[in-house]
């Protein structure tokens, strides 16, 4: 029996629908916590990181304000509590960064390691090798996000209301459908430019400082403003905080979901398109596997 | 520099006057330079990458700022006039961060310059050469001192001119010496980390973890003062805290006294000795520990 008789050859080529793309989705996202988590420093670091993130902030904020409490941010923000405010906020930093880069860089990733064109060639569509990455990067940017609030929570005396957690899921499910669309596009300048990390970075780090992770838009010059509206990051910042800082009695539901599913559509949508034409460009070109 | 070379028609073997008298030696500079002109060169053939890296690290460090000025109100708090001797917390914090970017650059780069090596594929071969490794090291951390003073400087231009703040210009003197004498202390703590690289190899979470820690002992956003007392210990031991807080002082105050700059400038002479002889060590280590199981090549 040659291979392309055998059963595995022929259940592979009959494979279709959603299904077999979510198996081959997680198969890969499990393949990356098998590869993260043979190196037993990226274990370590997964484990600081949020902590290390959010130190500097509490004791920056600690030599600003003298106390737990702040009547300027109150007035911008309408909370005394700067360290929950800022607890909640930073605590998306990790997820944020995680589906950037992880996501971003997964075909760069499997082409150091020489396993892009073999992917490439397998029946699962291209961009399942994306989602599958992305899958992976929630789970490890969603474990970082309860780990830094479960650390605020114990050490820092952080309070949490309990019915905002099921909310602040669902603002994050939104969140995660716009910033697909962004790693789309991130995965796109990799595919171009090969490296281009710097890119990356300016548009990560761009985005990161329009978002109010850690304070309000108001105190940006009004131009960073307009372009902090226009973020799918600034609306699922400020929508996830204001659930788990004030439950379901939050007030700014109605703008921030509609905000984010105008931008998810937005965002996801280009990020999809230009993904889709980019891969296809640069298989036309014979480029997939240029370093 | 020429090497006559003396070709044996008998064996055909190539030897040199350099290789026949060559001793071990502890440190020769002029590889150094000439390493040091190699990355020089490579560098200047992405002049964007300086000014890049002179606008870059100002995403980084402005949430910090904007953090500060939501909590506090612009520019100034009591707490922190109280805590740290100074009124306005931006103009406290952009200096820091001008004198930051060496340590940045001292963790990222030279730190990291043998893993880069390493990718480009001329590790091994470097390493057979007969020169000192600790003479490539020097002459990377001197390549990445000069790109690094530029970026910093443009970095500082344009986070003052942003923030509208302003230093004393008539102390550039005692900063200059004060900032050569932390890029020396820095040298020993990239050797230090150069080691721990080619040991654990991984670099990217390996740094990440020491620059983070680096930063949060680093008083660049908040004073010394507002660091636990277990915590200041720790930061003491970081090459740029001692350098921050005078070049601050100066900067800010425009005041030069002599027996505070005296005394900062012995710590540091102590820190240049201990970072350099534990660097030197660390790397020897690193080094032989990665020879010896064979790994050097290896990712």
């Amino acid at each position: 029996m040659t291979y392309q008789e055998s059963e595995a050859y022929q259940r592979m080529w009959t494979r279709k629908g959603l299904r077999s793309e979510i198996r081959a989705a997680w198969a890969i996202s499990l393949n990356i916590w098998k590869i993260e988590l043979s190196y037993p420093l990226s274990v370590l670091w997964f484990i600081v990181m949020p902590f290390l993130w959010f130190i500097p902030m509490l004791i920056t904020g600690s030599a600003v304000a003298g106390s737990s409490e702040s009547i300027v941010l109150n007035d911008l923000a309408g909370t005394l509590d700067w360290v929950t405010y800022i607890a909640i906020g930073t605590s998306i930093i990790g997820l944020t960064i995680s589906l950037m880069w992880g996501t971003g860089f997964s075909l760069r990733r499997e082409q150091n390691a020489g396993t892009l064109e073999t992917l490439m060639t397998t029946p699962m569509g291209r961009s399942t090798l994306v989602w599958g990455s992305m899958l992976h990067n929630l789970q490890h940017g969603g474990l970082g996000v309860i780990l830094q609030l479960a650390a605020a929570i114990l050490l820092f005396g952080v309070s949490l209301n309990v019915w905002g957690i099921l909310p602040a899921l669902g603002i994050i499910a939104l969140a995660i459908i716009g910033l697909q669309g962004v790693a789309f596009a991130i995965t796109c300048i990799v595919l171009l430019a090969k490296q281009g990390w710097m890119i990356v970075e300016f548009i990560t780090s761009g985005l990161l400082l329009v978002a109010p992770m850690a304070y309000p838009i108001s105190v940006l010059p009004p131009i960073l403003q307009y372009v902090s509206n226009a973020s799918p990051l600034t609306w699922s910042t400020e929508a996830f905080r204001g659930f788990l800082m004030n439950g379901l009695a939050y007030q700014g539901v109605a703008q921030a979901v509609v905000a984010l599913v105008i931008l998810d559509i937005i965002f996801f949508l280009a990020g999809a398109l230009m993904f889709r034409y980019t891969e296809r460009y640069v298989r036309r070109k014979g480029a997939l596997e240029q370093f | 520099m020429t090497i006559p070379k003396v070709v044996h028609e008998d064996s055909g073997a190539v030897e040199s006057i350099y290789l026949r008298s060559f001793k071990p030696r502890l440190m020769d500079w002029q590889a150094a330079q000439v390493f040091a002109m190699k990355n020089l060169r490579i560098a200047i053939r992405y002049p964007a990458n300086f000014l890049i890296w002179g606008i870059l690290p100002l995403l980084w460090y402005a949430p910090y700022i904007l953090m500060m000025i939501a909590i506090a109100g612009p520019g100034t708090s009591q707490h922190f006039t109280e805590l740290s001797g100074f009124q306005d917390f931006v103009t406290f914090s952009i200096i820091a961060v001008f004198v930051y970017q060496y340590v940045d650059k001292s963790i990222w780069s030279v730190g990291n310059n043998f893993r880069w090596e390493q990718f480009s594929g001329t590790l091994e071969p470097l390493f057979v050469t007969p020169v000192p490794r600790i003479s490539i090291l020097v002459g990377a951390a001197f390549s990445d001192t000069l790109q690094c003073t530029f970026s910093a400087c443009v970095l500082l231009v344009i986070s003052s001119m942003l923030f509208g703040v302003t230093y004393a210009f008539t102390m550039v003197a005692p900063i200059v010496v004060m900032l050569t004498m932390m890029v020396f202390a820095l040298y020993g703590f990239s050797f230090l980390i150069a080691g721990l690289i080619l040991v654990f190899k991984d670099p990217s979470v390996l740094t990440e973890l020491i620059s983070n820690i680096t930063y949060v002992l680093s008083p660049i956003t908040y004073p010394i003062q507002a660091l636990p007392s277990a915590a200041r210990y720790a930061a003491v031991l970081v090459p740029s805290t001692v350098a921050i807080i005078t070049i601050r002082e100066l900067a800010i105050t425009g005041l030069f006294e002599p027996i505070s700059f005296f005394q900062a400038s012995i710590l540091m002479l102590v820190l240049i000795i201990g970072f350099w002889t534990i660097g030197i060590l660390a790397f020897r280590w690193g080094e032989n520990w990665t020879k010896e199981r064979g790994s050097m090549g290896g990712f």
